[in-house]
């Protein structure tokens, strides 16, 4: 698995690259925008071509953390294989959700100039 | 006739990609076998997510224990039926956790509703000190 980071404004874009499974999510975890409770994060999964209960439970705890930090975690370009997983588990509910990584991004930022 | 291949992991997480790769290629070789619709991604991926939940189940629980186990998987092909059978003689594992309430943010709980979701049939028995766990999934 790669992750790269992206700065957007105070927006930082999280591409994952690969898979997220048991193996791999101590990679995401080690990821700064990750650790930093109050950074806001699109994490872009266009890439992703796994993803399991491991990753998605990563993917809840970052969003948990961030959130009692006031801060935010966006998700954008689910593939089918990875909105499977979101849509069995309801997780798809308590992620805001995008199609585009730049929609994210603007309305990340347009919450963040909101407070 | 049904045809059975036999794998044999180390118990070790590590292998779990492995072991869940090599389910998404079983079922590919069905529906190639069958003629079926290659780009059923939905039956190839049933098979990938159910084995990597099952497998890193049963490395998790072996984890606590000084010396792991080595993980049997049997993978079952029958004319357009795949089923996938995982052993290990590791610890016992509960499979009465009840399903996670997605609005409490829990990080964990979610394989075994996973795979039930996506298989047709699941079966977890402890049987002679084995736990085996069962998945098949009609193409």
């Amino acid at each position: 698995m790669t992750i790269s980071e992206t700065p957007k404004g105070r927006v930082t874009i999280v591409s994952v690259i690969g898979t997220l499974d048991a193996s791999t999510t101590k990679e995401l975890l080690k990821s700064p925008a990750i650790i930093d409770p109050a950074q806001t994060v699109v994490i872009d999964l266009e890439k992703l071509d796994f993803l399991d209960s491991s990753g998605l439970g990563a993917l809840i705890g970052t969003l948990r953390k961030k959130r009692e930090a006031g801060a935010e975690t966006l998700i954008s370009c689910m593939n089918d294989r990875i909105r499977r997983v979101f849509e069995i588990t309801n997780a798809h509910r308590i992620f805001h959700v995008f199609d585009d990584t730049a929609a994210a991004v603007d309305h990340a930022t347009h919450r963040i100039s909101r407070i | 006739m049904n045809r059975i291949i036999t794998l044999t992991l180390p118990g070790e997480l590590v292998f779990a990609r492995f072991a869940s790769e090599t389910a998404a290629k079983a079922a590919l070789m069905l529906i190639n076998n069958c003629n079926a619709d290659a780009g059923n991604w939905k039956f190839t991926h049933a098979f990938e997510l159910a084995v990597s939940e099952a497998f890193t189940n049963t490395v998790a629980y072996a984890q606590q224990l000084s010396s792991p186990q080595p993980v049997s998987i049997d993978f079952i092909f029958e004319s357009r039926r795949l089923t996938v059978t995982i052993r290990d003689t590791n610890a016992p594992f509960s499979t009465e956790t009840p399903a996670p309430e997605i609005d409490s943010y829990p990080e964990r709980g979610y394989g075994l509703l996973l795979i039930r979701a996506v298989m047709d049939t699941v079966t977890c028995v402890r049987e002679n000190g084995a736990n085996i766990i069962s998945m098949s999934k009609q193409l």
